[in-house]
C-alpha cells in the first residue's frame, strides 16, 4: 500500500516539478544567450508568458489529417512526463517498481516518433523534408542513448531503474573504461538528444521554417513547445543520474538540492555551445553520429568483459 | 588604350558596319550600328575581344528620332572603357536578333526589353515573362510614351496564373518563397527536388516591381531622381543615388567640385562597410550562427549612427544634386569619424581571425554555391562572386569615378569560388574600405559643395555610370531630355546578373544549402526589380496560393 | 583547435557587454542634423511655392484662393524626409525637425496648412530665387492643386477663373 501512495505521490511530485522547472531552464537559456550576443534578452520568465500565450489562442485545424496532428501534441507531452515518472530526481525513482530500462529506452524513442507523427499528419513539402532529417538522425541517435544504459545495466547486473540509474556505468572494480568512453559520447551527443544548435538540423528555422511544426500553431504549438523545453530537463536529469551521481547518497534535502544543481549546469554548458557554434548539414551530422556509434560499440564490448 | 584606339580597332574589324560613333570622352564609346549587325558585333566584342557584358537596354525613342532603340553595353575593364552597341529599330515592328545564345548574360535583359518595350528578341530560347505580373495583357508595354504612367490597362486580368515549367523525371517540387523567413523580400524559386539533392529551379520574380523608371521619365525631374533612386534599394542606396547623378553630369558635360567628389567617395565607402558587416552576419544567421550575427551587427552600429550624424538618416543619405552634395564634413565629423574606424579596425580583426580559424562554419560553407570563372564570364556575374572565382574586376579601379582615382586600395580576389570565399572577400574589403576613408580624410580639399549650373542641360545626350556597390556593378544609362527629365533612365542592378547565375550554382547541392547559396550573392530583390506600375498591389503572389501548390507536389510525389 | 577559437569567439562577445539602449524608456539620442518631420513656419513663408516645385514626393499643394491668398498645403503621407524644400526655401522658413515618432491614426496631426496674403507682383507674380536653373519653377502663375482630394494637379494658369479647373486622372487611389 505505502509502495502505491509513494508511486503516485512521487510521480506527481516529479511531472509536476518538471512542468514548473522547465519554461524556466529555457529563460534561462534565452537570457545566457542573449548576454553572449550582447543583447538583454527577454526576462527570465518569459516561456512561461509564450506558453500562456499560445494556449490562448484559437484551436485552428489545418494540415493534412487534423485529428493525427492533435494525437501527436497530446503524445509529444505525455511521453515526456511518462519518462519523469520514471527518473530518480534527487530521491527514488517513483515508477521503480512499474518500468525498467526497456521500458525507458522506449519511451524516450516514443519522444522522437512523436516528431514523425506530427510532420506526417501537416503533409505539407517542408514538414515532409523535416521529418525524414529527423528519422535519419534518430537512426544514428537513439543507439547511443540505449548502450549507454545497456553498459550501465550489465555494470549493475539488473535492469532496475533504481539501480542503472546511479552512476552504474563506474560500477567496475579498477578504471572504468566503458564508463569513461560513454561520458565522453554522450557529451559529444547531448546537443541532439535535446535538439539544440549545432544539431537542431529537423527543426532549422532559416532552412525548412520550422521543419515538422511548420503546420501548428496555438494550443497545439504550446505542448509540443512545452515538450521541447521538458526534453532538456529530462535528459540532463538522465545523464546527471548516469555520469555525475556523486553526492547522491546524502540525506534527502541536501541530495535533492545538489542534483538540481548538477541539472542547471548542464543547461547552462548546452547553453554555451548552442550560443557559439553553427548548424551542421543533416550528412555531416550523420557522419559524426555514426562514428560515435562505432565507439560505443567498443564500450560495450569492453562492458561485457567486464571493464 | 583610350576610346579612339578601340574605336580604330573597331573600324578594322567591321568599318563598313558602323552607322555612326560617339566618342564623349576618352572611356566612352557609343556605336550605332545596322540592327542586322549587331548580333556579329557584340559576338566579336564579347568573345575575341574578351569584354565584359554589362547590360542591355530598350527604349522608345519615337517622339524624337521616330525609331526604337536597342544599347548593348559592354565593358573593357583593363583598357578602362565603357561602350555601348546600339542600333535603331523601325517604329512599326520593333525586333532585333537575340544575342543570348553567344552571350548567356543577355538573356534576362532582353526579355525585360520586350515586356516593357515591346521589343522582340528574335530567337531568343526562353521567353516566358520576366517582368511584368500575370495578369497583364500581352500588347500593353509600360515604358512606351504611350502609355501613361498611372493607368493600369482594361484587360488586365488578375486571374490570370503563371505557367511554370514541368519538372525533370523523379523530382519533387519544392517551392521556396515568396514567403521565406530567410528571404527579406518576395521571390519565388521552384526547386526541383531529388531526395535532398537540387536537380534545377525556376525563378518567378519581379514581385515589387515599382514603376521607377516610368515615373523618372514622367513626372520627376532631374534634381528629384536622386531622392527616388536612393530608395530602389534598401541597402545600397547610396550608389544608386551617386550613379544617376554622375551619369547625368557626363551627359551634360559637368564636372563637380573636387570636395564633393571626395565627400561622396566616403559616403560610398560608408556605406560598403555597413553592407559588408550585415552580409556577414546575414550569412552566419543562415547557418544558424546566431552569436555571429547579433556580433556583427553590434559592430556596425556606429556606421549608422555617424551616417546619421554626417547626412541626418541612417540610410537615405539624400546626398547628392546634379553637380554636388548637399551635406558637408565639418572638422568635428572628420575627428568622430577617424575615431568610429579606428575601433571599427579593432573590433573587427579579432571577428575575422576567429571566424577564418572556425571549423564549423567553413564545413557549412566550404565547395557550396560554386561559381566558377567560366560561369562569371558567360553570365556576367560581378562583386565579390566574381572576386571569389579568382576574376579581378573592380569598377573603383577599373571605371574610376567620385575620387577614386585619387585613393590606393588593393582589390581583394580569392580562388575558392564558393560560399566561404565570397565571406572572405568581404571581410577584407572592410579594411579596404577604412583604408580608403582614411585617405579621403586626409587629401580632402576645401572647397564648395554644388557647381553652379546657369544653363539647362543639353537635349538627347547620354550618359553612362558605373558604380561599385557592395554586391557588384550598378549600372545607369541616362537620355537627358526635355522639361527637365530624362528621356531614359535605365538601372541595371547587380543582382540583376547575380540571380541569373543562381541556377548553375545551386544544380546538384544539397536543398539545406540552397539558402545560403542565394544568400552568398547578396540579394537585394528590391534593386533588381525597379519598373512600372503604380496601382498594381495583387499579382502573382496571391493567385498561386498555397493550397494549389501543396496539390500540385502531392500530384507529382505520387501521394 | 576548434575549440580555442570558439572560446576566443565567446570572449570576444562577452567582452562588448550589454548594448541594447532602454528605449522607449528613454529618449533615443539625436544628431542635430537629424532629417525628422519637416515644420513649415508662416511668418516667414513668402508663398513662393519653390517647396511644392521641388519636392519629389509631391505632398505640398498650392491652391490660389484669389489674387492675394495662397494656401499652402503640407500632407505627410508619402514624405520621403529628404529636406530639398529646406533647402530651396529662400527664407528659411521650413526646418526639417528632430521629430521621428510620427505615427498616427489622424492624418491631420502632421498635415500643415498656411494660409498666406500675398501682394501682386506685375508679371508671374512671386520672386523664387532658385539654387540652380534645375530648381526654377516649372508652373508660374495661379496654382490649383485639388486640395480637398489631397492630389497634386499638373497645370496652372496665368490668369483667375471663377471656378478651378479639376482635371480628372485616371488614378485610383486608395
Amino acid at each position: 500500500m505505502k509502495a502505491v501512495i509513494w508511486m503516485i505521490v512521487g510521480g506527481l511530485a516529479n511531472v509536476g516539478l518538471v512542468l514548473l522547472v522547465a519554461p524556466l531552464a529555457q529563460g534561462v537559456l534565452r537570457k545566457v544567450t542573449a548576454r553572449i550576443q550582447s543583447r538583454q534578452g527577454p526576462p527570465l520568465l518569459q516561456p512561461y508568458f509564450d506558453l500562456l500565450k499560445l494556449l490562448g489562442k484559437e484551436d485552428i485545424e489545418s494540415g493534412e489529417s487534423p485529428g493525427m496532428q492533435r494525437f501527436a501534441a497530446y503524445l509529444s507531452l505525455a511521453a515526456i512526463l511518462a519518462v519523469a515518472c520514471l527518473v530518480p530526481m534527487g530521491f527514488s525513482a517513483p515508477m521503480n517498481g512499474a518500468g525498467d530500462v526497456i521500458l525507458l529506452i522506449y519511451l524516450l524513442t516514443l519522444c522522437g516518433i512523436c516528431t514523425l507523427l506530427a510532420g506526417l499528419a501537416a503533409g505539407s513539402t517542408y514538414s515532409l523534408v523535416g521529418i525524414s532529417r529527423e528519422m535519419m538522425s534518430m537512426i544514428v541517435l537513439e543507439p547511443l542513448f540505449a548502450i549507454a544504459l545497456v553498459v550501465g545495466a550489465l555494470h549493475a547486473q539488473s535492469f532496475r531503474l533504481n539501480e542503472v540509474l546511479s552512476g552504474s556505468v563506474y560500477a567496475v572494480a579498477g578504471t572504468p573504461y566503458s564508463g569513461l568512453i560513454m561520458l565522453v559520447v554522450m557529451v559529444l551527443s547531448f546537443q541532439a538528444f535535446v535538439q539544440r544548435v549545432p544539431f537542431d538540423i529537423s527543426e532549422a528555422e532559416t532552412e525548412l521554417m520550422e521543419g515538422p511544426l511548420v503546420e501548428y500553431s496555438g494550443p497545439k504549438l504550446a505542448l509540443f513547445k512545452y515538450a521541447h523545453m521538458a526534453k532538456l530537463i529530462i535528459y540532463s536529469a538522465l545523464f546527471v543520474t548516469l555520469f555525475v551521481p556523486w553526492g547522491s547518497g546524502l540525506f534527502l534535502p541536501l541530495a535533492w538540492l545538489l542534483f538540481w544543481a548538477k541539472v542547471f549546469v548542464l543547461v547552462l554548458l548546452v547553453t554555451v555551445v548552442a550560443a557559439t557554434h553553427a548548424r551542421y548539414r543533416i550528412d555531416q551530422a550523420i557522419r559524426f553520429f555514426a562514428g560515435l556509434v562505432g565507439v560505443s560499440f567498443v564500450a560495450l564490448i569492453l562492458a561485457s568483459y567486464g571493464h | 588604350m583610350t576610346a579612339r584606339e578601340m574605336f580604330e580597332q573597331f573600324k578594322q574589324r567591321f568599318g563598313p558596319l558602323i552607322v555612326r560613333a560617339d566618342l564623349p570622352s576618352d572611356n566612352r564609346l557609343f556605336v550605332f550600328v545596322d540592327p542586322s549587325s549587331v548580333r556579329y558585333v557584340t559576338q566579336h566584342i564579347f568573345r575575341e575581344l574578351d569584354a565584359r557584358y554589362v547590360a542591355t537596354i530598350g527604349a522608345d525613342d519615337r517622339p524624337f528620332s521616330g525609331k526604337f532603340l536597342v544599347s548593348h553595353n559592354f565593358a573593357f575593364d583593363k583598357e578602362h572603357l565603357l561602350c555601348g552597341v546600339l542600333a535603331y529599330l523601325p517604329p512599326d515592328k520593333p525586333q532585333i536578333d537575340s544575342i543570348t545564345d553567344m552571350v548567356p548574360a543577355a538573356s534576362w535583359g532582353e526579355r525585360e526589353m520586350r515586356d516593357l518595350v515591346g521589343i522582340e528578341p528574335v530567337g531568343h530560347r526562353y521567353l516566358k515573362r520576366l517582368v511584368l505580373p500575370d495578369g497583364w495583357p500581352e500588347g500593353s508595354h509600360p515604358l512606351r510614351k504611350d502609355t501613361l504612367w498611372n493607368e493600369v490597362p482594361a484587360e488586365y486580368n488578375p486571374e490570370r496564373e503563371f505557367k511554370f515549367d514541368e519538372a525533370p523525371e523523379g523530382c519533387m517540387v519544392v517551392p521556396f518563397g515568396p514567403f521565406h523567413p530567410t528571404l527579406d523580400e518576395p521571390a519565388h524559386f521552384r526547386l526541383f527536388v531529388e531526395g535532398e539533392m537540387v536537380r534545377g529551379c525556376e525563378y518567378r520574380g519581379f514581385m515589387v516591381h515599382r514603376g521607377i523608371e516610368k515615373l523618372a521619365e514622367s513626372v520627376m525631374n532631374y534634381n528629384d531622381i536622386p531622392m527616388l533612386a536612393e530608395r530602389i534599394c534598401g541597402i545600397c542606396g547610396c550608389v544608386h543615388n551617386v550613379a544617376y547623378v554622375q551619369s547625368v553630369e557626363e551627359a551634360a558635360a559637368l564636372k563637380p567640385p573636387p570636395r564633393a567628389e571626395y565627400i561622396r567617395t566616403i559616403m560610398l565607402e560608408l556605406e560598403r562597410l555597413h553592407s559588408h558587416l550585415l552580409w556577414v552576419g546575414l550569412a552566419c544567421h543562415i547557418v544558424g550562427f546566431d552569436t555571429l550575427f547579433m556580433q556583427s551587427f553590434r559592430i556596425r552600429e556606429p556606421i549608422m549612427w555617424m551616417a546619421e550624424k554626417i547626412s541626418g538618416n541612417r540610410k537615405t543619405y539624400a546626398l547628392c544634386v546634379i553637380g554636388g552634395v548637399r551635406w558637408n564634413i565639418t572638422p568635428e565629423l572628420k575627428v568622430e569619424l577617424r575615431a568610429v574606424l579606428d575601433k571599427l579596425e579593432s573590433e573587427w580583426r579579432p571577428v575575422i581571425a576567429a571566424v577564418s580559424r572556425d571549423k564549423n562554419i567553413q564545413k557549412r560553407t566550404c565547395g557550396v554555391g560554386v561559381a566558377d570563372a567560366g560561369l562569371v564570364k558567360n553570365i556576367g556575374l560581378i562583386g565579390p562572386v566574381a572576386r571569389a572565382a579568382g576574376v579581378d574586376i573592380d569598377c573603383r579601379r577599373d571605371h574610376p569615378y567620385a575620387a577614386y582615382d585619387r585613393v590606393e586600395f588593393n582589390v581583394i580576389t580569392e580562388q575558392g569560388a564558393d560560399v566561404w570565399s565570397r565571406l572572405l572577400v568581404r571581410a577584407k574589403e572592410v579594411f579596404e574600405s577604412i583604408r580608403i576613408i582614411r585617405q579621403c580624410l586626409d587629401k580632402m580639399e576645401d572647397g564648395p559643395l554644388q557647381l553652379e549650373i546657369k544653363d539647362e542641360l543639353p537635349i538627347g545626350r547620354m550618359g553612362l555610370s558605373s558604380v561599385e556597390a557592395p554586391r557588384g556593378e550598378s549600372h545607369h544609362f541616362v537620355i537627358t531630355g526635355e522639361n527637365n527629365r530624362p528621356r531614359r533612365w535605365r538601372v541595371r542592378a547587380p543582382t540583376y546578373q547575380n540571380l541569373q547565375g543562381i541556377p548553375a550554382m545551386i544544380k546538384d547541392q544539397q536543398i539545406a544549402d540552397m539558402t545560403i547559396s542565394l544568400g552568398s550573392i547578396d540579394p537585394c530583390f528590391s534593386c533588381t526589380d525597379r519598373l512600372e506600375t503604380v496601382d498594381l498591389r495583387s499579382g502573382s503572389v496571391k493567385v498561386w496560393s498555397q493550397e494549389e501548390l501543396l496539390k500540385l507536389t502531392r500530384k507529382k510525389a505520387g501521394r | 583547435m576548434s575549440l580555442l577559437s570558439k572560446l576566443g569567439e565567446t570572449l570576444v562577445c562577452l567582452k562588448a557587454g550589454r548594448v541594447t539602449l532602454p528605449y522607449p524608456a528613454e529618449a533615443k539620442p539625436l544628431p542635430e542634423k537629424f532629417r525628422g518631420r519637416p515644420i513649415f513656419d508662416a511668418t516667414k513663408c513668402i508663398g513662393c511655392a519653390g517647396c511644392a516645385n521641388n519636392c519629389p514626393a509631391r505632398e505640398i499643394l498650392v491652391y490660389d484662393v484669389c489674387q492675394e491668398i495662397r494656401i499652402l498645403k503640407y500632407l505627410g503621407r508619402h514624405c520621403a524626409y529628404c529636406g530639398r524644400c529646406a533647402d530651396v526655401c529662400p527664407e528659411k522658413a521650413i526646418t526639417m525637425s528632430q521629430e521621428f515618432e510620427n505615427g498616427t491614426n489622424q492624418i491631420g496631426d502632421i498635415q500643415q496648412r498656411l494660409e498666406l496674403f500675398m501682394s501682386t507682383c506685375q508679371r508671374c507674380g512671386r520672386c523664387f530665387k532658385e539654387p540652380s536653373v534645375l530648381e526654377q519653377l516649372k508652373m508660374k502663375g495661379y496654382r490649383f492643386d485639388d486640395l480637398e482630394n489631397e492630389r497634386w494637379i499638373f497645370r496652372s494658369q496665368a490668369t483667375l477663373k471663377g471656378e478651378p479647373v479639376v482635371e480628372d486622372l485616371k488614378i485610383e487611389l486608395d
